[in-house]
C-alpha cells in the first residue's frame, strides 16, 4: 500500500468540477482516496454550451454515463465536427471532421494523394473522401462498424447545454460517492511550508492532503492562493470579447457546429435538442457590444436571446500543479473560445492526473511530469487554435490582426512544413488528429507547394480507381446511416 | 464528382541525387530512394571507393529494420542466407547493474494492462508485497531468450505468443552487398572512386559537383553524406559542428574481432560489462561477432586487448581491429542540399543495436521531405528532417546514459565516473519518475518504448518505491492470480517453442564461408 493522498479536495463549480470530482472518486476510491467537492456559485448561463471531442467517451464510460440517458436528460444532440462558412463569400464552406478522410492507398497516406490530384484539377473536396464529413453534410450520424473501420476512423462527439449537463454530472459525483458541499465563501487554510492545508468552506473546515482548482478562470487557489502567474497569450488571440446567446432549436437539427466568419469576429452555432447556442467572439477595441450583439442576429438568421457578455483572456498558468494544488481546466489554462475546446482541455487534464496522480511521499517527480505534460499539450491547444487566426483569409480589422500577430515558433514551424511538403509535423502531446490539422490548413486556404513525392510510384489509373471506389463507398455507407432525428428518438426512447 | 484526368507536362529532367559512400548507410539509402521514389523523377547515384573500408560493426539490429526491409519487398529468408543472419529477441546485460546480475531488455512487451492501468504499476505493487516473482519473468520474448529458441510472432494478437517482435543479427558488410545486389538493377548507378574535390555554387554555397580521384565530376542537385566519421560534405564541406556527448558516454574506442559460431545459437545480443567500457557477442550462421567498446581515460588499448581476448567464447579468427569514436551529433544533419546519414550524422556506441535504426529513420524521413525538382532545395524541408534527427538522436542518448548512470560497480573507475556524474535534465526526471511513482517514459516519437526503459530501468536495479493508487482496483489476491497466470501462460508457450539453431537451419541456412578478417 502506498502511503499517499487519503483526501482530495475539489473547489470549483459547474461541469469542470463534477467531471473531475466523480472522475477521480470513481478511480480512486478502491485505493481508499476519499473525495470532497466544494461547490462554489455556478457561473454558467443558459446560453452557455460545451461541444465535445470524441474523446470524452472514454471519461463517460469511467463513469458508467450512457450516450443516450446523456442526450436526454440534457437536450444535447451529436456533432460529426465543425463547419467553417465565409459569409464574405470569399471561400468555399469546409468541414473539419471527427474522422478519417480516405483511406491508405498501396500503404501511403491518403492525404498526398488528394493534394496531388488537386494540383491537378481535382474539384473534390477533402470532405467527400470523409464518412463523417459527408454524414454531417446529411443530416445523419455516423456509426462506426467493421467496414468503416477498415475505411477509416469515424468518431463523434457531442453539443451538451452547459447547465443541463453540469447538473446530469452533479447526480453522477453523487452515485458515485462524492462527498459534497455548496459554499459562498471560502478561506484557505496554509501549513507553515506553504501547502494547502484545508478550505473553510462558509466556516466550515475541510481538511485535505491535495486540492483540485475547478474554478474556472477566477483561478481561487492556484492563481489568488498560490499565486501562480499567467502566462499571457493575448499576443495571439485578437478576439477578446464573447457573447453567448441561444435560439430555438432547429426543426431539422444538423450534426455539425457551424462557424460563421464576419465582420466583428466570428459566430459558431451549436444545435442540440434543446436549443441553438451561439458562440460570438470579437475585439472590444473594433466593435462594441451591442454593434456586435446587432450584427449577430443577421449574420445566424437567428432570433437570439439569453446574451450574455464575457472577456476573454487566453493563457496558460506557468504551473498547473503547484505545492499540492493541481488546477483543472480554465484554472489552469484559459483558452480561446474559438473550436469550444474547453472540456477537452478538463479532459486532459484529469487524464493526465490519473496517469500520475502521486503514488506516495515523494510528489516531486509526479508534479513536474504533470507540469511537463499539460504545459506541452496546452501550447499544442493555443498552437491549433492560433492558426485559425493567423491563416483565417477574411477581410476586415479583427481578422487582419490576427494575420498580422507573431505566431509562435512551433506553430511558424508548422505552417511553414505544411506549405513545403503538405506535411502536418508530428508534435508530441498534440491531442488534435492530424487530420482536423490538414482539414483546418487546407480548408483556410493554404496551399501545400509540393507532396510527399513517393505517391507518384502510384500509377494516375489505380488513383483514379481508388478516389472513385472510395467515393462509392463513402457514398453508400452514409446513406445507410440514420437520420440525427432517428438516432435523437431511439435515445429519447 | 470523376477525379479530372491531369493534364501532361512535360517532364523536367530528373531530380539528382548523389550518395558519398557505400556502406550500410549509403546502400540502405540508395535502395530506399531507389524503391519508393518515382523512377522517372530521380536520379540515384552511389560512389564508393574499394580503398574506404567500411565500419560495419552494427551488426546487430532493432525490430524496425524488419519493417525496413518488408518496405522494399525484400524477400526476409533470400536476405538471411544472404547475410549469415540470425534471429534477435533482445540483449542479454550482463554484470551492468552489478558484476553477479544480469537481465534482457526484450523487444516484446512485459505482462498487459489489467483495470486499464500499466503493467509496471501492478508489478511494482505485487512485488512490494512479495506477491510476485521478478519484472523479467513476465516477458514472453525473454522466456524465449532464457530458453534459446524462436519462432514467429503469432498472428492472433491476443496470444502471449504475439507480443513481442525481433530483428536479427548480420554480417553489416554482406548487409551492404546484399542492398547492392538488390538496388543496382531497380537503377542505382555505382560509381567506384574516391572524391578529391568538393564544387560549391558561389552564391548559395550549394555543392554542384564532386570531382573523382580520376578527375571525372559528378554534378548533382541533392548529396547525400553517407562517408562515415569523416562527414566529408556535411562535418568537412559545410561546416557543421559537432554536439559532443562525450561527458555522457566517455567510451571512444572499440576494438572488434570474429571467432568461431559457438553452440547454442543464441537469440540474442550479449553485452557484458568491463572494467573500462563493455564487450559485445553477436552470434550469426557462420561466425560470432565480438567487441570491446572502451574508453581510452580508464584503460589502453593493451589492456583493452587482454581485456576482449579473455571475453571469447573461442579462439579469434583474426586480429582485433581499432575504432576511435566521439559520442555525439551534428548540430544539424541537412545543411544546404547536403544532407549526413549514418556515422557522417552522429555516433552513439552501440549498446542498444541504433545505428542502422538511425540510418533508417534518417532515410525513412527524407523519403517523404525529399526535394522534388519543383520544390527545389527549400530549407523548411531540412528544418523539419533536423527536427526530426534530434528527436531521434536526443532520445536514444537518454536511453543509453541509463545504462551506465544507475550501476553498482564500486569501485571501477569508469562506473564510478558515470553513477555521479551530472545528467541531462530530461534523463535524471525520468529516473526520479520512475522511482517515485513506476512511470515509465511513454512518448510518441523518437526511440524506444515504454517497455523498453522499463526492462533496463529495473535490469538496472532502479526499482519504483511507489506505483499508480489506481492499480488498487484489483484486488491483491486477484492480482496474485493474474499474476501467476500470466507466469503460467508465458512459460508453457515458451516451451513449446523450436530451438533457434533448428529454426535457422530450415528457415534459412546460409552457405559456409571463409571467416571474414
Amino acid at each position: 500500500m502506498s502511503v499517499g493522498v487519503q483526501h482530495l479536495v475539489l473547489l470549483g463549480r459547474d461541469a469542470p468540477l463534477w467531471l473531475a470530482a466523480s472522475v477521480l472518486q470513481a478511480a480512486l476510491k478502491p485505493a481508499g482516496v476519499a473525495v470532497t467537492a466544494i461547490e462554489l456559485p455556478s457561473l454558467l448561463h443558459v446560453s452557455d454550451v460545451y461541444a465535445t471531442l470524441p474523446g470524452i467517451e472514454a471519461l463517460h464510460a469511467r463513469l458508467g454515463l450512457d450516450e443516450a440517458g446523456l442526450l436526454r436528460a440534457t437536450g444535447g444532440a451529436f456533432s460529426l465536427g465543425q463547419n467553417f462558412v465565409d459569409l464574405f463569400g470569399g471561400s468555399p464552406p469546409f468541414l473539419s471532421a471527427y474522422g478519417a478522410y480516405g483511406t491508405p492507398i498501396e500503404g501511403n497516406d491518403f492525404f498526398p494523394y488528394w493534394l496531388k490530384a488537386r494540383g491537378l484539377g481535382l474539384e473534390v473536396a477533402l470532405e467527400d473522401f470523409s464518412l463523417t464529413g459527408v454524414a454531417a453534410r446529411q443530416g445523419r450520424v455516423m456509426i462506426p462498424d467493421e467496414a468503416s473501420g477498415a475505411y477509416g476512423r469515424a468518431d463523434y462527439g457531442y453539443h451538451l447545454p452547459a447547465t443541463a449537463y453540469a447538473v446530469g454530472l452533479k447526480s453522477v459525483a453523487a452515485r458515485t460517492g462524492v462527498a459534497m458541499r455548496t459554499a459562498n465563501h471560502i478561506a484557505i487554510e496554509r501549513g507553515d511550508d506553504g501547502d494547502i492545508t484545508a478550505l473553510i468552506a462558509d466556516g466550515e473546515r475541510v481538511p485535505g492532503e491535495m486540492f483540485v482548482d475547478a474554478t474556472g478562470s477566477d483561478a481561487a487557489l492556484i492563481g489568488k492562493t498560490l499565486g501562480v502567474a499567467q502566462d499571457s497569450w493575448r499576443v495571439h488571440f485578437p478576439a477578446d470579447r464573447v457573447f453567448a446567446a441561444r435560439a430555438q432549436p432547429f426543426a431539422t437539427i444538423p450534426t455539425y457546429a457551424e462557424l460563421r466568419a464576419w465582420q466583428p469576429g466570428w459566430a459558431a452555432l451549436y444545435p442540440s435538442q434543446a436549443a441553438t447556442h451561439v458562440i460570438h467572439a470579437f475585439s472590444g477595441a473594433l466593435t462594441e457590444p451591442e454593434e456586435a450583439l446587432g450584427r449577430l442576429g443577421a449574420a445566424t438568421g437567428l432570433a437570439l436571446g439569453d446574451a450574455v457578455l464575457r472577456p476573454s483572456d487566453p493563457g496558460r498558468r506557468v504551473q498547473a500543479w503547484a505545492r499540492n494544488c493541481v488546477a483543472i481546466g480554465a484554472a489552469a489554462c484559459a483558452l480561446d473560445p474559438i473550436h469550444n475546446l474547453d472540456l477537452h482541455a478538463v479532459q486532459l487534464g484529469l487524464v493526465t492526473l490519473l496517469a500520475h496522480f502521486p503514488a506516495g511521499r515523494d510528489v516531486a517527480p509526479n508534479r513536474d511530469e504533470y507540469n511537463r505534460l499539460m504545459h506541452s499539450s496546452f501550447e499544442r491547444l493555443r498552437d491549433y487554435q492560433a492558426a485559425f487566426y493567423a491563416l483565417a483569409p477574411y477581410p476586415g480589422a479583427l481578422w487582419d490582426a490576427g494575420r498580422a500577430s507573431p505566431a509562435t515558433p512551433e506553430l511558424a514551424h508548422i505552417i511553414a512544413t505544411f506549405r513545403a511538403r503538405g506535411e502536418v509535423s508530428p508534435m508530441e502531446d498534440d491531442s488534435i488528429p492530424t487530420d482536423n490539422w490538414r482539414a483546418l490548413l487546407v480548408g483556410l486556404g493554404v496551399a501545400p507547394e509540393s507532396y510527399p513525392p513517393r505517391v507518384d510510384t502510384t500509377a494516375s489509373d489505380t488513383v483514379k480507381a481508388q478516389f472513385r471506389a472510395m467515393l462509392g463507398f463513402v457514398k453508400d455507407t452514409v446513406q445507410r446511416q440514420p437520420t440525427h432525428a432517428q438516432v435523437l428518438g431511439v435515445a429519447n426512447g | 464528382m470523376t477525379p479530372a484526368p491531369g493534364p501532361e507536362l512535360p517532364r523536367p529532367d530528373p531530380f539528382k541525387v548523389v550518395i558519398v559512400g557505400g556502406g550500410t548507410a549509403g546502400w540502405m539509402a540508395a535502395s530506399a530512394l531507389v524503391k519508393l521514389l518515382p523512377a522517372q523523377d530521380y536520379e540515384i547515384t552511389l560512389i564508393e571507393s574499394d580503398e574506404i573500408g567500411t565500419v560495419g560493426v552494427g551488426e546487430a539490429t532493432l525490430p524496425h529494420i524488419k519493417v525496413f526491409n518488408d518496405t522494399l519487398g525484400i524477400d526476409e529468408a533470400q536476405f538471411m542466407r544472404e547475410t549469415q543472419a540470425a534471429f534477435k529477441l533482445g540483449i542479454e546485460f550482463v554484470g551492468w547493474d552489478r558484476p553477479d546480475l544480469r537481465y534482457v531488455h526484450p523487444f516484446g512487451t512485459f505482462g498487459e494492462p489489467w483495470a486499464g492501468v500499466d503493467f509496471q504499476h501492478h508489478w511494482a505493487r505485487a512485488h512490494a508485497a512479495g506477491r510476485a516473482s521478478e519484472l523479467h519473468d513476465y516477458s514472453f520474448a525473454i522466456a524465449a531468450c532464457r530458453n534459446n529458441t524462436f519462432e514467429f510472432p503469432n498472428e492472433d494478437a491476443k496470444s502471449i505468443r504475439a507480443t513481442y517482435a525481433y530483428a536479427y543479427h548480420f554480417d553489416a558488410g554482406l548487409y551492404a552487398q546484399f542492398l547492392r545486389r538488390w538496388a543496382m538493377p531497380l537503377g542505382v548507378a555505382r560509381i567506384e572512386g574516391k572524391v578529391v574535390d568538393v564544387v560549391r555554387d558561389a552564391s548559395t554555397g550549394h555543392v554542384t559537383s564532386l570531382t573523382l580521384a580520376s578527375g571525372v565530376a559528378i554534378a548533382g542537385d541533392l548529396f547525400i553524406d553517407c562517408s562515415g566519421f569523416r562527414s566529408l560534405l556535411v562535418g568537412g564541406t559545410m561546416e557543421v559542428g559537432w554536439q559532443d556527448w562525450s561527458h555522457w558516454l566517455p567510451c571512444d574506442r572499440a576494438l572488434a574481432v570474429p571467432n568461431m559460431r559457438t553452440e547454442p545459437l543464441l537469440p540474442f545480443t550479449r553485452l557484458t560489462a568491463q572494467e573500462a567500457g563493455w564487450t559485445w557477442r553477436i552470434g550469426l550462421q557462420h561466425r560470432t561477432g565480438n567487441g570491446y567498446v572502451f574508453s581510452s581515460h580508464f584503460t589502453d588499448e593493451e589492456r583493452a586487448r587482454d581485456v576482449l581476448l579473455a571475453a571469447l567464447d573461442a579462439p579469434p579468427l583474426a586480429e582485433p581491429r581499432l575504432l576511435r569514436f566521439q559520442a555525439g551529433r551534428r548540430a544539424a544533419a541537412w545543411v544546404g542540399n547536403c544532407i549526413a546519414v549514418g556515422l557522417a550524422s552522429g555516433f552513439l556506441e552501440p549498446l542498444e543495436s541504433t545505428s542502422i535504426f538511425l540510418i533508417q529513420a534518417a532515410v525513412m524521413d527524407l523519403i517523404g521531405l525529399m526535394p522534388t525538382r519543383r520544390s527545389g532545395i527549400d530549407p523548411r524541408l531540412a528544418a523539419e528532417y533536423n527536427r526530426l534527427f534530434e528527436v531521434h538522436y536526443d532520445r536514444t542518448r537518454d536511453f543509453l546514459v541509463l545504462h551506465y548512470t544507475a550501476n553498482r560497480r564500486h569501485g571501477q573507475p569508469l562506473w564510478d565516473h558515470v553513477r555521479d556524474m551530472e545528467l541531462p535534465e530530461s534523463l535524471a526526471h525520468k529516473i526520479a519518475l520512475f522511482r517515485a511513482s513506476a512511470a515509465a517514459p511513454d512518448y510518441l516519437y523518437g526511440l524506444f518504448s515504454r517497455d523498453s526503459w522499463l526492462a533496463v530501468l529495473v535490469g538496472q536495479g532502479v526499482l519504483p518505491a511507489g506505483w499508480n493508487p489506481l492499480a488498487e482496483a484489483v484486488p491483491l489476491d486477484d492480482l496474485e492470480a493474474k499474476l501467476a497466470d500470466l507466469r503460467y501462460r508465458v512459460e508453457v508457450n515458451a516451451a513449446d517453442m523450436t530451438a533457434h539453431g533448428d529454426f535457422i537451419r530450415s528457415y534459412c541456412p546460409a552457405p559456409a564461408l571463409e571467416p571474414a578478417a
